[in-house]
């Protein structure tokens, strides 16, 4: 021991082990720096995503000659050569697939002889083949006149131009996707009952009309194509090669290098607005996510619809039934720990159990004469019940400790005044407790709607072509198979065949899926605290 | 003041109506069923699970059925249909009897153009159901067997055999009447090996198609093989696909000829028994197995293999199993997996060639002399000397399973010795699924043990420093951040792993590896240089505020090692190409100093990603049991003069440690469990190398990988459950350990 007497200046301050205490801050700032950096990445490059940025003209040497290049870089990176040797290059996002097959392409900064921003640049979205980045050339209307770019009405017989196919397109939608499905429906369920009853003359008759009403459908439908086909819109791309684009293709024009910070600023909203709104299009890779969201919405309320009740009764059975001994506390502890088990054992369970052995009695006994399986398939409902298994824990903990902090008072007070058990529990313990319980059951939704492993295996498709909710009958179709945000992501950023075109997808997508998970989170915890604040003076 | 008088109450004030009476009754009833049945529910997961892969572990279930009478000759073939419903027995004369085994009627039908032939060999193929027959005149040729199967309205079927006769063939080598003669079927392109008194000949026979009419077999070309055997020939063997032939003699040695490309060579020579001949060689299904027996029983199996450094593949002993007594053995292989049916003096097992497991046995009512499989794997039959026959029903749909199977090192056909390997699929009919566990839980343990060497040192860290010195204020934001980074989903984390880490990090890992090093180690610089500073700008950042001090530091330290990497690189990791040209890369030069692979989705990218998800739980849960440690403690170690580092190493560290093993134990379980980020952030190649540079598949990301495509009820599908049991007791008795561990910490503190 050192004999010297230490100053008492230093007590509390001394600099024994202080550079352990500044190791364990950087553990901290770390951390936080880890978390918020993830966080800040993922933000800022969603929002790139829906930014427009300004179309830049390249002139590239190419070793042969120059070689003019539109379009916005998208990123700048280091590759080091098999020589060893650094290069710095730029990616640029140039669009017109058509002409180059690959959307990307990465140039050599030290090869880029002169960049500018033209004024008079167009980025034209299409419904297939993606952006194309070009000057107006003309319009070829079908009745043989022509408007060139120079012509001063071409803006207006543009806008014109693009009303016209939209409303073409709508009307053609409607046609095919409700008029014709419906048909396509009523005759798949004749067919299906005239193998297992026979045809009679009605069923016959039947479908000789919905034959003729097809075929009327079909006349309409064609109407509409011709009239989508007609006019045509010429670009002229900046190496001097012209894109032809049909009307019928055209969806929304924007000239990035015109627009101001407003009309930037619309564009993005409009951009966000398209993709949240709209069905994907080109392999998901453009267009919106709106099945998606539907599917992860549906799927996390069905889920909280079975998860609560169930959740809250095993709790309030736990915590004021059950006789408190080491039995329930062997259980306490497992069912907390059923929480930890990985979500995928969960998903194979639900595959085994719902999917093939509850959906194979299902269907033996409702829809015994489907021809494919109808329930024995992954579906909304077995995975929101899956899901439900998962989350069940979470629900059971944050109800019971809801119901731990209740003070023991108020119960008291409540059976004084001579209240059953089940009334003391339904006018006072569970008010009492329900920011608790809903702080478990946001909680839940939140785990459900990030959760992606166990929806793999029951019932979530990379596309679906129907919603599970729809206008027809029976309107909720749990049988069906849904898009989720989550294996969206997954499924454009690893199995598309286009990665590099599929990525702002992603970005945007996980910005969404984020914002959702996070702002669930966020209102839990808020509603923990009041909650604690509460009862802060009456449990301590 | 009077007292009012004592009025007696009410007796209704103490009566609470029926119906509440009832309805609570009524409600606690509810719950109490309610409860149950959910909490029963959930822990039904566990038993369905395994339900499910119990079937995996029990052995073959066979039941004996009739014995049909005999036909009074010995028989030489034993064969039946695919459904096992009409067996035949064929002596070596110009007719074949049928038995119905259903009712034990017999048949006998006439084999065209067999009247005045003396046959002096068989061989029979079951899978063609191809009869092979050699005459004393040197002459051989075949039959088939087929049956045309009928179904009716009512779905019952009917079975009829149909006989074939092939083509004859004379053989011009050699001389005497065919000792032994094999058939090899490997479709377009066939071998008839053919062992006569003297001499010995491989017949390649090429299937022609004619414009018109059925393809016809020829003759393509016969081989004389009498110059390479020594001595007298016991016995010859030609695999399924007619591609190996095998000829014992009677010096005991074995010689593998091999058929390709319309020529047949002398690869190898071998002794399975040493001096003595084997009496039975049998291929197994696929053909690429021969199992040897000698007289007395012994048995071994031989598969061909590609020695290292070979191109040409070799048979060589991969497994050896318990004689069988003594008695004549018989042999059957199945004809749908690599089991076969084997046995000697009436006795019976039915044994596996992968496993090495015997998956039945039993006594048979007589010493059988044939044995079969039908097509179907479905039945067996046997058949004695005197031609009595018996069948079998056999259930085994699970024969490549077993506790060896999935955890033992096995040695697979093909292999150059025993592997712990996981290949669930193959393209072919005859693949052999390799399904040892050990390469997905090693993956398992792999990602999670970098996973923890990442995020255990920040999120102990961040809990201590949380926990002691953070002001009250900026917990109750910092702790919520670090919540809600727990529900980030691990999509979007394998996700960032995967398309933006990954080909970032892969060429700066000597900036990564410097970053590792001097952010801790600044860290304590600034600490040590800080105790040095005056008290008065001490003050300024003290009590917990360090952390924000250290934000600038760190990024600056941070971005500096970070653009030193290549530096390091040039210096340290230098590449030598063949051409002596050097290159400074560590993609290229980890593969040359260590031997092993560098790929670009690697577990340091799951590692840090999965530590992502794992730092939140376990510092929130170490914070939870640091900031429990009573005050009377710390307060009590500071009062003695305890600097505030003295307090935590001292006090509160030891007083929280089972609460910070058991974070640990929790982050480890999450790891384990851990499927998207694995999925998405790995090559999901099964491997069991711990190279950090290597990718891995872990036992959650199979099942999300396989099983969507498993076939329900199959071992495949069921061995995948197993997997997920294997991950669920994994994480569930460490939840259970680290639950318990807490517990006990609180009921101490509470004392305390």
């Amino acid at each position: 021991m050192d004999s010297k007497p230490t100053s008492f200046a230093t007590t509390g301050r001394s600099r024994k082990g202080e550079p352990f205490v500044w190791l364990t801050a950087a553990g901290l700032t770390m951390g936080v720096v880890l978390t918020l950096g993830l966080l800040g990445l993922v933000v800022t490059k969603g929002i790139q995503t829906f930014w427009p940025d300004r179309i830049q003209v390249f002139e590239i040497d190419t070793g042969a000659g120059t070689e003019k290049v539109a379009g916005y870089v998208v990123q700048e990176r280091e590759r080091r050569d098999p020589q060893g040797v650094d290069h710095e290059e730029i990616q640029i996002f140039r669009g017109n697939r058509e002409l180059f097959g690959e959307k990307f392409a990465f140039f050599d900064r030290a090869s880029i002889r002169s960049q500018e921003i033209p004024e008079d640049i167009l980025l034209v979205e299409r419904m297939e083949g993606g952006h194309v980045i070009a000057r107006a050339g003309k319009i070829l209307r079908a009745d043989g006149t022509e408007v060139p770019a120079n012509d001063p009405g071409f803006a207006t017989s543009l806008d014109e131009l693009i009303e016209k196919t939209d409303t073409k397109r709508e009307e053609l939608r409607r046609i095919e996707k409700i008029e014709i499905g419906r048909n396509a429906r009523e005759v798949k369920e004749l067919r299906s009952l005239e193998r297992f009853e026979g045809s009679t003359p009605e069923t016959q008759a039947r479908l000789a009309t919905l034959n003729e009403e097809f075929l009327k459908l079909d006349a309409e439908r064609n109407l509409v194509r011709q009239a989508l086909a007609g006019d045509v819109l010429l670009l002229d791309a900046v190496d001097g090669r012209e894109i032809r684009i049909e009307a019928g293709e055209l969806l929304h024009i924007f000239r990035p290098n015109q627009a101001g910070v407003i009309g930037r600023t619309g564009e993005m909203l409009r951009r966000v607005w398209h993709f949240l709104a709209s069905d994907p299009r080109e392999a998901n890779t453009e267009g919106g996510v709106y099945p998606a969201i539907f599917g992860t919405v549906v799927m996390t309320l069905v889920m909280s619809l079975f998860v609560t009740p169930f959740g809250v009764v095993a709790a309030i059975y736990l915590r004021e039934y059950a006789k408190q001994g080491p039995l329930v506390r062997a259980v306490r502890i497992s069912v907390n720990n059923l929480a930890g088990v990985p979500s995928i054992v969960f998903g194979v369970f639900g595959l085994a159990f719902f999917i093939y052995f509850l959906g194979g009695v299902v269907d033996s006994w409702f829809f015994p004469r489907s021809e494919e399986p109808v329930f024995k398939s992954g579906g909304v409902l077995w995975a929101s019940l899956t899901l439900a298994l998962l989350t069940v824990p979470v629900v059971i903990v944050a109800t019971e400790e809801a119901l731990a902090a209740v003070p023991r008072g108020v119960r008291e007070a409540a059976l004084a005044c001579g209240a059953s058990k089940w009334q003391a529990i339904q006018r006072v313990v569970l008010p009492a407790s329900l920011p608790g319980i809903l702080t478990g059951v946001i909680l839940a939704m939140a785990r459900g709607a990030g959760e992606v492993a166990p929806l793999m295996l029951v019932g979530v498709v990379k596309s679906a072509p129907d919603l599970p909710i729809d206008g027809e009958a029976p309107f909720i179709h749990a049988e069906r198979q849904f898009m989720h945000l989550g294996f969206h992501i997954y499924d454009l950023g690893f199995q598309s065949p286009d990665s590099e075109a599929a990525k702002p997808m992603v970005f945007a997508t996980t910005l969404l899926l984020i914002t959702i998970v996070v702002v669930m989170n966020l209102a839990a915890i808020i509603i923990r605290n009041r909650l604690r604040k509460k009862y802060a003076t009456s449990s301590f | 003041m009077s007292i009012p008088p004592q009025q007696a109450p009410d007796p209704k004030r103490f009566e609470v109506s029926k119906g509440t009476l009832l309805f609570d009754r009524l409600m606690t009833q509810v719950i109490r069923c309610g409860g149950i049945a959910v909490i029963l529910a959930v822990f039904g997961i566990f038993l369905f699970i395994v339900k499910e892969i119990v079937p995996l572990f029990s052995g073959a279930e066979v039941r004996p059925g009739e014995v049909r009478e005999q036909t009074g000759e010995r028989p030489q073939v034993l064969g039946v249909d695919e459904w096992g419903e009409r067996p035949f027995l064929y002596s070596g004369r110009d007719r074949i009897t049928f038995i119905s085994a259903t009712d034990g009627q017999r048949e006998e039908v006439e084999i065209p153009g067999l009247k005045d032939k003396v046959i002096t060999a068989t061989a029979y193929d079951p899978v063609n159901r191809r009869v092979a027959l050699g005459l004393d005149d040197g002459s051989v040729g075949s039959f088939i067997v087929a049956y045309q199967t009928e179904f009716a309205d009512d779905g019952s079927r009917t079975v009829k055999p149909e006989i074939t006769l092939e083509p004859w063939f004379q053989v011009s080598v050699g001389e005497g009447a065919v000792k032994a003669l094999a058939y090899g079927d490997g479709g377009a392109a066939r071998v008839l090996v053919v062992a006569r008194e003297k001499g010995l000949a491989v017949l390649r026979l090429a299937q022609k198609r004619a414009l018109v009419g059925k393809p016809k077999l020829a003759l393509a070309g016969t081989d004389d093989l009498t110059s390479q055997v020594n001595s007298e020939i016991l016995g010859v063997a030609a695999s399924q696909n007619g591609q190996a032939v095998l000829v014992a003699d009677a010096s005991g040695e074995v010689r593998y000829f091999q058929s390709d490309a319309g020529k047949v060579s002398l690869i190898e020579v071998f002794r399975p028994f040493g001096e003595e001949p084997p009496v039975r060689m049998d291929f197994l299904f696929g053909g690429v197995s021969v199992a040897m027996t000698r007289q007395g029983g012994e048995q071994k199996i031989f598969s061909l293999f590609r020695p290292e450094g070979s191109e040409i593949r070799v048979f060589g002993e991969t497994k050896s199993f318990d004689p069988l007594g003594s008695g004549t053995p018989v042999f059957a292989p199945n004809l749908r997996n690599k089991s076969f049916l084997t046995g000697a003096g009436g006795r019976l097992t039915l044994r596996h060639l992968t496993s090495g497991a015997t998956r039945w046995e039993g006594e048979a009512p007589f010493e059988p002399v044939l044995a079969t499989f039908d097509g179907k794997s479905e039945h067996f039959f046997i058949a004695a000397e005197d031609g009595r026959i018996q069948g079998y029903r056999l259930d085994d749909p699970h024969p490549e399973a077993g506790w060896r199977a999935f955890f033992g090192k096995v040695w697979y056909e093909g292999g150059s010795g025993p592997v712990y390997q996981w290949q669930s699929t193959g393209g072919t009919d005859d693949f052999e699924p390799k399904l040892s566990l050990i390469p997905l839980i090693v993956g398992s343990l792999k990602g999670t043990f970098y996973a923890l060497m990442f995020s255990v040192p920040i999120a102990l860290l961040a809990a201590i420093f949380s926990a002691s010195f953070l002001p009250h204020d900026m917990k109750r934001v910092v702790k919520p951040a670090m919540e809600i980074m727990a529900s980030l989903p691990s999509v979007v984390l394998g996700f960032l792993a995967g398309i933006w880490l990954a080909p970032m990090v892969e060429d700066k890992v000597p900036s990564i590896l410097l970053l590792c090093l001097s952010l801790p180690v600044s860290a304590l610089l600034v600490g040590v240089l800080w105790c040095r500073l005056p008290m008065k700008s001490r003050r300024l950042f003290e009590g917990g505020r360090e952390w924000l001090l250290l934000l600038p530091v760190l990024g600056v330290v941070a971005m500096v090692a970070w653009s030193l990497g290549p530096l390091l690189e040039k210096a340290l990791f230098v590449y030598r190409d063949p051409g002596g040209r050097e290159i400074a890369d560590f993609r290229l030069w980890w593969p040359q100093a260590t031997g092993l692979p560098f790929d670009q989705r690697n577990s340091m990218v799951v590692g840090f990603m999965m530590g992502f998800a794992v730092i939140p739980v376990i510092f929130t849960i170490a914070e939870d049991s640091l900031s429990n440690v009573p005050k009377t403690l710390t307060a009590a170690a500071a009062a003695l003069g305890a600097s505030r580092w003295q307090v935590v190493r001292s006090i509160i560290i030891p007083v929280a440690s089972p609460g910070i093993f058991s974070a640990l134990m929790i982050g480890f379980g999450r790891a384990v469990g851990e499927t998207m980020i694995v999925v998405m952030a790995t090559g999901n190649t099964p491997v069991t190398s711990w190279n950090i540079f290597s990718g891995m598949r872990t036992l959650s990301a199979n099942i999300a990988v396989e099983l969507p495509e498993a076939a329900p009820g199959s071992t495949h599908y069921r061995t995948l459950f197993l997997g997920a049991l294997v991950l669920f007791m994994l994480t569930f008795t460490l939840n259970s350990m680290a639950e318990i561990l807490r517990q006990r910490l609180r009921e101490k503190n509470k004392i305390v």
